[in-house]
């Protein structure tokens, strides 16, 4: 007498069917009975529906297994939900009772099912997540008897169903101790309800209600290489590997062993999967070494619900085919980029905030979280001093791998009314590929410096020449307005010389050498505010004057002093350029030493005269013999200039 | 600030220069120009003079000069003639080190290229724009006068007579530039070549002589000293 037997195994998908069952590689809604804390990937709402055939005789048609959902909510949140008819197993007992000499079959059937599951998990960290589930267990025993009944003298089948139903809960936790690597452990059966139990008679064939520990874990070699394993204290355990080559399409194989199967390795495992857009499709085909007691059909004395451990995967399963369908609703769209660090390369000076348009005021570590190449880039604003945020070019960054991007920053004219230093928050986004979206989002602390403080670098003196400032350029219109007759009769090529040395001469009278108010930072006037302040340190002059000579149109270059070993005594003077050709030298000067042969903005040589504007008092002359002697002892006896403690930067 | 920085000068100098420059004798018309001023002086002997001040023989003058200068370590005492029509900055009278003239040379050629500042930063076009230039004409400047231009040189050659062959190469690159009339004259440009041969920058010597071989107008005499002279230094 044999035991005829129709499966179900529809707890695992078709992917978690060919990679071996690990429950480090549960990401979604798919197979979340495995590892319920694996949930984290689901991105809005999840859905998904599978099919199987098997191979067991007598030839089943492809049977629906189940349909899952799962939900992301709350940023860590995420909740599903299976409905799995398709997860059962039917073993009919054949008998026939001998009444009146007649025989009536009496088969007995036992049914198993896992109807229904529902999961939760929760994100701790990006590294860490758990999980909790319940699943429903059904069993039920349906025993037909005979009733003669008297009256009539007819025999009546009288079927006496039993059933018993248990909920379980299974506790889940996931560590992604680096990246690509995942761990993960269930306690299966932790927790146990017993609605209602089979009769004594039947308790034979109970379900075991064992509980036991699953381990899992995945790693991935490289960005299209995965492989994964699990180990379960019933002495089962499994091994995976997933090879993406591109296309959207992956390919599985996976293996499975049984200290009670014989042989160990009893089970195999190959599958394919392919996504297009928000829809997955699995398929896998898992086959068996030893097909004795899987083909549907056992002596009846051979069954033992015991062995029945998962009813899913056991000893009677038959190869099957399996195929499902995954669908992405919502907000289906996928993080690619994350963001690892954001570091500051310093404060923001309002009075150089131009220059932070281009040059960084920071960098962001960005990682590709993705399995395919990305184009990352990332935005940074700070409310109220920028209209909108400075968007970086984009950075391509390999699967798996990190680049930092510099962060620029376009600040607006009120970043300049700020008075004294300043910590404001500043929003750093990431987006990749498609940049109306941020893949990650994080605050940092900006430190901007008031208007007048300067960086100490002579570069950045530049921004504080304005000659386009009203108040520079009525200056130095009327000075040369006044002076109109007299720089009339000067020759063409001397303009330049000429203006200028009426300029300063005037720009001094008006002036006074004062030290830098502050003691810690450098404190640079604007050309308005020593104009009207009447007075400024050498910074403060070189700057006001650079501007008035430029609001003429004359080039202008800082000549930066830092005595080695000794920074305190730097100091700063300026250049201007006459214009003349070298060959008119002598016009200038008769002594060369009094002039700097260098490039016009032109790219011509031309003579530029050396300033000393702290010698304000005394005109010109003094001015510029002053500057001319600290040039020849800097660059020319100092050799500053090659040895790099004098440093020269055009200012326009 | 200044006056700390103008000591510090002093000490950063003071390997250049370890002693004074005395005026030990003079024939005829002899004066100096101290540091950056206009107006030439009478001098004398015995007079003791700067390293930043310029001496200037006359049409019939010579001079001597001795330098206290440190050279291998040890302060020693030099003395220079100057021969008539030569223009000294006492400035060069020192020795620089290779990697100095290297440097020096360098920024020459930077100087001397159309090299500009570039960044990545948007260029802002300077904020007075100059429409319609002044079209009237104006009074003619006059041009340096070449006489000034060899005396310089003739200093030149002093410097390289008393080995001070880095300033001598450096001082000749900044004469021809300053006076761009001298600049084919075969002599001078070997001058240069020579003392950058002598400093021991054979690479930047081969590249002098090579372009005073294409210079226009070399007798065949000429062509054939340089050619010998690239070959000579292209040996190993």
């Amino acid at each position: 007498m044999t035991t005829t037997m129709t499966f179900g195994q529809a707890v695992f998908g078709p992917r978690e069917t060919a990679l071996g069952n690990s429950g480090a590689l549960v990401h979604d809604s798919r197979g979340f009975t495995a590892n319920p804390s694996g949930m984290t990937g689901i991105r809005d709402w999840d859905f998904n529906s599978g099919t199987y055939i098997s191979t067991a005789v007598p030839a089943q048609s492809f049977v629906f297994a189940g349909i899952g959902v799962g939900k992301h909510f709350l940023e860590n949140h995420y909740l599903a939900l299976q409905y799995s008819p398709g997860t059962s197993i039917d073993i009919i007992q054949p008998a026939t009772v001998t009444v009146i000499g007649v025989n009536l079959p009496a088969d007995r059937k036992f049914s198993y099912a896992e109807p229904f599951a529902a999961a939760y998990a929760y994100r701790l960290s990006d590294a860490f997540s758990i999980g909790l589930q319940g699943r429903v267990v059904t069993e039920s025993v349906n025993d037909p008897q005979y009733q003669f009944e008297i009256k009539d003298t007819t025999i009546v089948p009288v079927s006496k169903e039993f059933r018993a139903t248990t909920w379980f809960g299974d506790l889940s936790a996931t560590w992604i101790p680096s990246p690509g690597v995942i761990l993960s452990a269930l306690v299966r059966g932790l927790l146990q309800a017993h609605g209602s139990e089979l009769p004594v008679d039947f308790s034979t064939y109970r379900l075991p209600r064992d509980r036991r520990l699953e381990l899992g874990a995945s790693m991935s070699i490289m960005p299209s290489l995965t492989i994964a394993g699990g180990l379960s204290t019933s002495g089962t355990g499994s091994a995976g590997v997933e090879w993406s080559p591109g296309w959207n399409l992956s390919f599985r194989a996976g293996i499975y062993g049984d200290r009670d199967e014989k042989p160990f390795f009893y089970a195999y495992a190959a599958g394919i999967g392919l996504t297009y857009a928000f829809v997955e499709l699995d398929a896998a085909y898992q086959f068996f070494a030893d097909q004795a007691e899987r083909r549907g059909t056992i002596f009846s004395g051979a069954f033992s619900p015991s062995s029945l451990r998962d009813i899913g995967l056991n000893r009677y399963t038959p190869d099957r085919a399996s195929i499902s369908v995954k669908a992405i609703l919502g907000n289906i769209r996928e993080s690619l980029a994350r963001i690892e660090g954001i570091e500051m390369l310093g404060g923001v000076y309002p009075s150089a905030y131009e220059a932070l348009a281009y040059r960084p005021i920071g960098k962001v570590r960005v990682r590709n979280i993705a399995r395919k190449p990305i184009q990352a880039r990332v935005t940074f604003f700070v409310d109220r001093f920028m209209d909108q945020p400075t968007e970086s070019t984009p950075v391509y960054i390999e699967p798996g791998t990190a680049a930092e991007i510099p962060l620029t920053a376009v600040f607006n004219e009120q970043v300049k009314s700020i008075d004294r230093v300043t910590i404001r928050e500043g929003t750093v986004s990431v987006s990749a590929t498609v940049a109306e979206e941020y893949d990650d989002r994080a605050q940092t602390r900006v430190l901007i410096h008031g208007k007048n403080d300067w960086d100490g670098n002579v570069h950045n003196l530049r921004y504080f020449v304005t000659p386009d400032e009203p108040s520079v350029l009525r200056t130095s219109r009327e000075i040369l307005l006044q002076n109109k007759d007299s720089l009339g009769a000067v020759p063409k090529d001397l303009t330049a010389f000429r203006n200028a040395q009426v300029l300063f001469n005037t720009f001094a009278r008006n002036l006074m050498y004062v030290s830098d108010p502050k003691q810690s930072a450098d404190y640079v006037q604007y050309p308005t505010e020593t104009l009207k302040l009447r007075g400024g340190d050498c910074d403060d002059m070189s700057v006001c004057f650079a501007s008035l000579l430029s609001s003429v149109g004359i080039s202008t270059a800082f000549v930066d002093v830092v005595p080695p070993n000794r920074p305190e005594n730097s100091h700063i003077y300026l250049l201007f350029d006459t214009g003349v050709n070298p060959k008119f030298g002598s016009n200038i000067a008769a002594n060369p030493k009094r002039y700097v042969i260098r490039k016009s903005k032109a790219g011509e040589d031309t003579i530029w005269l050396p300033i000393e504007t702290t010698v304000t008092t005394r005109g010109f002359e003094a001015a510029w013999s002053e500057g001319a002697q600290e040039y020849f002892d800097d660059v020319e006896i100092g050799l500053g200039l090659v040895k790099g403690w004098v440093t020269i930067v055009d200012v326009n | 600030m200044k006056a700390g920085m103008i000591v510090l000068l002093g000490a950063l100098t003071a390997r250049a220069f370890a002693g004074d420059i005395v005026l030990q004798k003079t024939n005829g018309d002899v004066s100096i120009r101290h540091g950056v001023e206009e107006a030439w002086s009478a001098a004398a002997a015995g007079d003791v003079l700067k390293s930043d001040d310029t001496i200037k023989t006359g049409r019939k003058a010579t001079a001597v000069l001795v330098a206290t200068l440190e050279r291998g370590g040890k302060a020693g005492r030099k003395s220079i003639s100057l021969p008539p029509e030569v223009i000294v900055d006492l400035s060069d009278i020192r020795d620089l080190t290779q990697e100095e003239l290297m440097l020096k040379l360098t920024m020459e050629k930077v100087r001397a290229s159309s090299y500009q500042w570039k960044s990545n930063e948007m260029h802002m076009s300077p904020t007075t724009a100059v429409h319609g230039d002044d079209r009237s004409p104006g009074e003619t400047l006059r041009e340096v006068d070449p006489a000034t231009g060899t005396m310089l040189f003739n200093g030149v050659r002093v410097l390289f007579n008393n080995g001070f062959y880095a300033t001598c190469a450096l001082k000749g690159i900044q004469v021809l530039r300053r006076y761009p009339v001298l600049d084919d004259q075969f002599a001078y440009r070997m001058l240069v070549a020579e003392s950058l041969e002598r400093a021991d920058l054979r690479g930047e010597a081969i590249s002098e002589y090579g372009a005073i071989a294409d210079l226009a107008g070399l007798t065949a005499e000429q062509q054939e000293t340089v050619r010998t002279k690239i070959e000579m230094l292209r040996k190993p």
